[in-house]
């Protein structure tokens, strides 16, 4: 017996459990992984793209046709193709619109090399290649992008309005696109024009109402927070208020947590009992006399504050979120206090008009024409709950294209048009070159088409057709046709860049690289090791054996072609 | 088993050990695992090195080609294999790169003795062939160093980002020529005026997801993945006060409760402290600090009166950051709440809030009189990509390190590797005992590494191999394997070299490896208990 136990253990190079795979076989599988995640989007993408409706395990329900969304709900396991869940949420964070298109891309990057692969090219041949064309194709977005510098104020704000419509036409809410482009456009330049802090635009979703409803202040608005008795009689209406933020409770309660108080004389008992009265009284006073109209405080407020700053005319509300907190401080240039001595002027903010108004079902706090208002906050309405939340994202990719296109004011021709022309430039290019490269090159600019070929695709012409006009245009030696894109409308094509269709350059530059840099990485992978998790614990070493035997060997088996 | 009268080993040993001995049992099962190892790594070898898709026990993704982190990510458990995993680690260690290097030479020696097992010879003899053969490699090796490469002005950024190509290109290619020069920004910005005391941990590595890797950037000073606390997010010439622990009103460390005999101490008890605390924050303002940055929590009455202040709140949670903090702006992290004394104030060129891909970063700036920590921020689309071009830039930081101590290098590309196998040949062909046949397959087995090169970018290996042959045989002792073409080629003119401690310690541990695992001729395995693996022993000579 011994022998034959003894044969085992000498072939166990890795512990049991262990799952080897390697050479052409496991990266075919990796790109098939891939290219499944990649079908999973691509009905997504443009105007006329379909929403996924996701159920997760919790029993949430999402609709959403935001790429990074849609990704991040999946839940991923397969580690090749979390590699495209990967870039997509780096798109979110670099961009924060383009994340479906990095998705295709990649995936069409790797459809395109599965036949060489298959057919023994090596790898490292066709990743040089995919490099090399994406830096043709990065040079040539640069050369093709249209810069907004140095155009008047005006003009670049008609400039803005296009690009958050573009973004906005591939959503949910396209139907009332110049609606949201304004309100985004008013909203980012509310913003300070240095940072754009993505943090000082709220959003508020209040259900009920139509799309229409939704409404930009610039300032903040909060919904009414929970109240005690004698809230009803406190003013609902300031204007030019001084406001008062506060990190405190205002509540009858004990002092401190590890205070104790120990009396020898019963008299004294009441004694204490006024002095806690005294410290919340000394409280209120201090926040009474500092001026303020408004108390707004992080923590609660108990009833008898409420009542307190009622019977004084003084606004109050307890609870307050903490984001909202904070940027009523950037808005009205109140400073956060966390004790109420040494109140002075200087902590107090202002804004040129407070008031409560009803909003669908809720009521709302708003705090408008803030004067260092450096903030602004957007109220959504609409029917569903699911609905608004679309429409919150739709808003936050239109919302970070209106601030990229600030910080970086080039466009390109939206629509598939510079997508056909890098295609037709890397085509130019790889006939000039000798080598297989033209091959790989070639094949990287026929996936390039993919996003025209998607757009005709969801939008229900027929892809060909279009696809070769495209070609056709883009092909004219005068470069006359060089901004022709899909045509959503009439299925045929058109000059999107006179159609106002337009796209940061950024988001092309960042997918094309995204998106090339994950291809050649998944294509580079030849082997794929998995332990097994560290909590299985190896618990009968002699059943384990077997089973690791077993990994092992699938691995040797695929080793070498 | 049970029943029957125990004897030998068995008599001696726990029931359920394992034991094997002899050559076919031992040392050829022994060697076939390492090989197994060793084929593993051997696709990653050379610039167009394959990657590998590790899934840890904790289910971490690794994407790399870096040999070390493969054999560690990937839990080796035989114990010869782990052998070559040990001398890897060692590799690692010593130099920091060519640990794939080890790994494919220990598996290419190993493979070479099986054979010579089988053609009858003891592994005492090949052992002892193996071990001259390699004392030989070694001085051949010393003969190959690059005239004019024994001195290097390591203040020099274009002539260390050429020596460090090398190192790069054999991990991310393509990206050798963007990595190179920024790295030895980094590393130059923190190199002590004796360049031997170079420390690697000062310069640290940032990742971002978002961009592109060409985005990626050198800080001279900190880059911190955090938020500043309070409402100021941007300071220049400031004094930096550093606190060990969380600022905060002190309370004691042992449980205790606070006696209130009287109202007015009621009264009076939050207020005292409050005052308490503005008195420190107010003498740290007062001392010239405009930063605060504490190493544990900050306290919300604290928070209140920093910003009353108008000081800059910093966290650092990690106790190795905070040290680098304080190396990079000269400050003492004080450990009580108290203020600070003038020379316990660092001070920051720069301390500023900047979005960085989507977040938030703390980024301290450092001029180059100032502090020694250099920051390189990496940008890259996946996380996966992220962590192998960090992988990527440890080694080119070790290379750099090795550089500080010993700047010779030799021809890369296969040139140094084939050089030594062809005077090893030679060498062992004068020799009178048996060891020449182990000093024979020694040189062959130098021959893996221009022949995995060229392997792994699809050329012709054995067409290759002769025509390198051919060069060095008419003295072009220089000439490498060109990945392009195949050709033989001087890559030492292209700015492609190979450091020559990395080399020489590679050589060293892979032979003393391979060693270890032919005198090995008995394996014994106790029975594994709930707690620690089982190890292999060297046995005793039967």
């Amino acid at each position: 017996m011994m022998p034959m136990m003894g044969m085992q253990p000498q072939i166990i190079l890795l512990k049991e459990g262990t799952d080897t795979s390697q050479g052409t076989p496991q990266l075919v599988s990796n790109i098939n992984a891939c290219m499944a995640l990649a079908d999973t989007v691509r009905t997504t993408l443009g105007p006329r793209g379909m929403d996924k409706l996701i159920h997760d395990d919790k029993g949430r329900v999402t609709i959403s046709n935001d790429g990074a969304t849609i990704m991040k709900l999946l839940d991923v396991v397969h580690p090749a193709a979390k590699t495209l869940v990967d870039v997509s949420l780096s798109q979110d964070a670099e961009v924060g619109d383009g994340t479906t298109t990095v998705v295709i891309l990649s995936g069409e990057f790797l459809r395109e090399a599965k036949p060489f692969v298959e057919e023994g090219v090596h790898p490292r041949s066709i990743i040089k290649s995919y490099r090399q064309a994406c830096n043709l194709a990065v040079s040539k977005v640069k050369e093709l992008s249209v810069s907004l510098e140095g155009k008047g104020d005006d003009e670049k704000r008609e400039l803005l309005l296009k690009c958050a419509a573009t973004s906005l036409n591939s959503k949910l809410v396209s139907g009332e696109r110049e609606f949201f482009a304004k309100m985004c456009v008013d909203a980012v330049s509310c913003l300070d024009a240095s940072t754009l802090d993505l943090k000082m635009i709220g959003m508020k979703k209040v259900i009920g109402g139509g799309l229409r409803d939704s409404f930009l202040v610039d300032g903040v608005a909060f919904k009414k927070t929970f109240s005690y008795a004698g809230f009803e009689q406190q003013p609902k209406s300031f204007n030019n208020p001084k406001i008062l933020l506060l990190n405190i409770e205002l509540e009858l309660k004990s002092e401190k947590e590890n205070a104790e108080i120990r009396l020898d004389d019963p008299a004294q008992y009441q004694s204490i009992v006024d002095a806690e009265w005294n410290i919340i009284y000394d409280k209120l006073a201090k926040c009474a006399d500092s001026g303020a109209q408004i108390v707004l405080s992080r923590l609660a407020i108990g009833d008898l504050g409420t009542q307190y700053f009622a019977d004084r005319g003084i606004f109050c509300a307890g609870r307050v979120p903490e984001d909202d907190l904070q940027r009523m401080a950037k808005a009205t240039g109140a400073r956060m206090q966390t004790t109420v001595n040494n109140l002075d002027k200087a902590v107090l903010g202002t804004c040129e008009r407070f008031e409560e108004r009803q909003v669908g079902g809720e009521r709302y706090n708003l705090f408008t024409g803030c004067t260092k208002a450096r903030t602004a906050t957007i109220v959504l309405r609409g029917g569903s709950e699911q609905f608004i939340d679309e429409a919150e994202r739709s808003l936050h990719d239109a919302i970070m294209i209106v601030r990229r296109a600030l910080k970086h004011a080039h466009v390109v021709a939206g629509g598939g048009a510079i997508d056909m022309e890098l295609s037709r430039a890397l085509r130019d290019h790889a006939r000039s070159i000798p080598g297989k490269a033209q091959l790989f090159i070639n094949a990287y600019a026929k996936a390039l088409e993919a996003i025209p070929r998607q757009l005709c695709d969801n939008a229900g012409f027929d892809a060909t057709d279009v696809l070769n006009k495209l070609r056709q245009k883009h092909a004219l030696a005068d470069g006359s046709g060089k901004y022709y894109g899909v045509d959503v409308n009439s299925g045929g094509v058109v000059n999107t860049f006179d159609a106002f269709v337009w796209e940061p350059a950024l988001v092309k530059l960042n997918a094309i690289q995204s998106a090339t840099e994950a291809a050649c990485l998944i294509l580079s992978v030849d082997e794929t090791v998995k332990n097994p998790r560290s909590e299985a614990p190896d618990a009968s070493p002699m059943g384990g054996r077997g089973g690791g035997m077993r990994g092992r060997g699938r691995g040797r088996g695929m080793m070498r072609r | 088993m049970a029943m029957g009268m125990p004897y030998g080993l068995q008599a001696m040993l726990k029931e359920g050990h394992k034991h094997f001995s002899g050559v076919e049992e031992a040392v050829m099962k022994n060697i076939e695992a390492c090989k197994a190892l060793a084929q593993m790594t051997k696709t990653s070898l050379g610039p167009n090195g394959m990657n590998k898709m590790v899934i840890n026990h904790l289910e971490k993704l690794f994407v790399t080609s870096d040999a070390s982190t493969i054999v560690t990510e990937m839990d080796v458990y035989h114990p010869a294999a782990k052998l070559l995993v040990m001398a890897a680690k060692a590799q690692a260690g010593e130099v920091g790169d060519a640990t794939n290097l080890v790994l494919t030479l220990a598996g290419e020696l190993l493979g070479n003795a099986e054979v010579l097992l089988r053609d009858g010879l003891h592994t005492s003899e090949i052992a002892e062939g193996y071990q001259r053969a390699s004392d030989k490699a070694l001085s051949v090796l010393e003969s190959l160093v690059l005239p004019g490469t024994d001195t290097l002005d390591v203040k020099d950024k274009a002539a260390v980002a050429l020596r460090l190509r090398g190192a790069i290109s054999s991990k991310q290619l393509g990206y050798e020529d963007l990595l190179a020069p920024l790295i030895a920004e980094a590393c130059i910005d923190v190199v002590p005026s004796n360049p031997h005391n170079f420390n690697v941990d000062n310069v640290r590595i940032v990742k971002i997801m978002g961009g592109a890797l060409p985005d990626s950037q050198v800080v001279k000073g900190m880059v911190l993945k955090r938020d500043a606390e309070g409402s100021v997010k941007c300071v220049e010439n400031a004094k930096v006060a550093v606190y060990a622990q969380g600022v905060d009103t002190s309370g004691p460390e042992t449980k205790g409760t606070v006696l209130i005999k009287s109202a007015e101490e009621l009264e009076g008890y939050s207020r005292s402290e409050e005052e308490k605390l503005e008195q420190y924050v107010k003498a740290i303002a007062d001392s010239g600090a405009k930063v605060i940055v504490s190493g544990g929590a900050i306290g919300e009455m604290a928070m209140h009166f920093i910003e009353k202040y108008r000081l800059l709140a910093l966290r650092i949670p990690s106790k190795f950051d905070m040290r680098r903090f304080c190396r990079a702006t000269g400050a003492v992290a004080i450990v009580k709440l108290q203020a600070p004394q003038p020379d316990e104030l660092g001070f920051a060129k720069q301390i500023e809030v900047r979005e960085l891909g989507g977040a938030n970063c703390v980024v301290l700036q450092q001029d180059a009189s100032l502090g020694s920590v250099a920051t390189l921020v990496l940008r890259g689309s996946t996380e996966g990509f992220l962590d192998d071009v960090e992988r990527a830039v440890d080694d080119g930081i070790n290379a750099y390190k090795a550089l500080c101590r010993d700047a010779r290098c030799v021809p890369a590309g296969g040139a140094s590797e084939i050089e030594m196998a062809r005077q090893v040949a030679d060498f062992g062909k004068k020799q009178t005992g048996l060891d020449q046949y182990a000093i024979a397959r020694f040189a062959e087995a130098l021959e893996v590494v221009p022949r995995t090169i060229a392997e792994n970018s699809g050329l012709q290996a054995s067409e290759v191999l002769a025509r390198l042959y051919a060069a060095h045989a008419q003295g072009q002792v220089n000439a490498g394997v060109c990945i392009e073409s195949g050709a033989p080629k001087d890559l030492a003119a292209e700015g492609i070299m190979d450091v020559y401690a990395a080399k020489w310690w590679a050589v060293r541990l892979a032979t003393d490896a391979v060693v270890t695992v032919l005198k090995v001729d008995q394996i014994i395995m106790a029975k594994q208990a709930g707690g620690p693996k089982p190890r292999a022993g060297d046995g005793d000579d039967d």
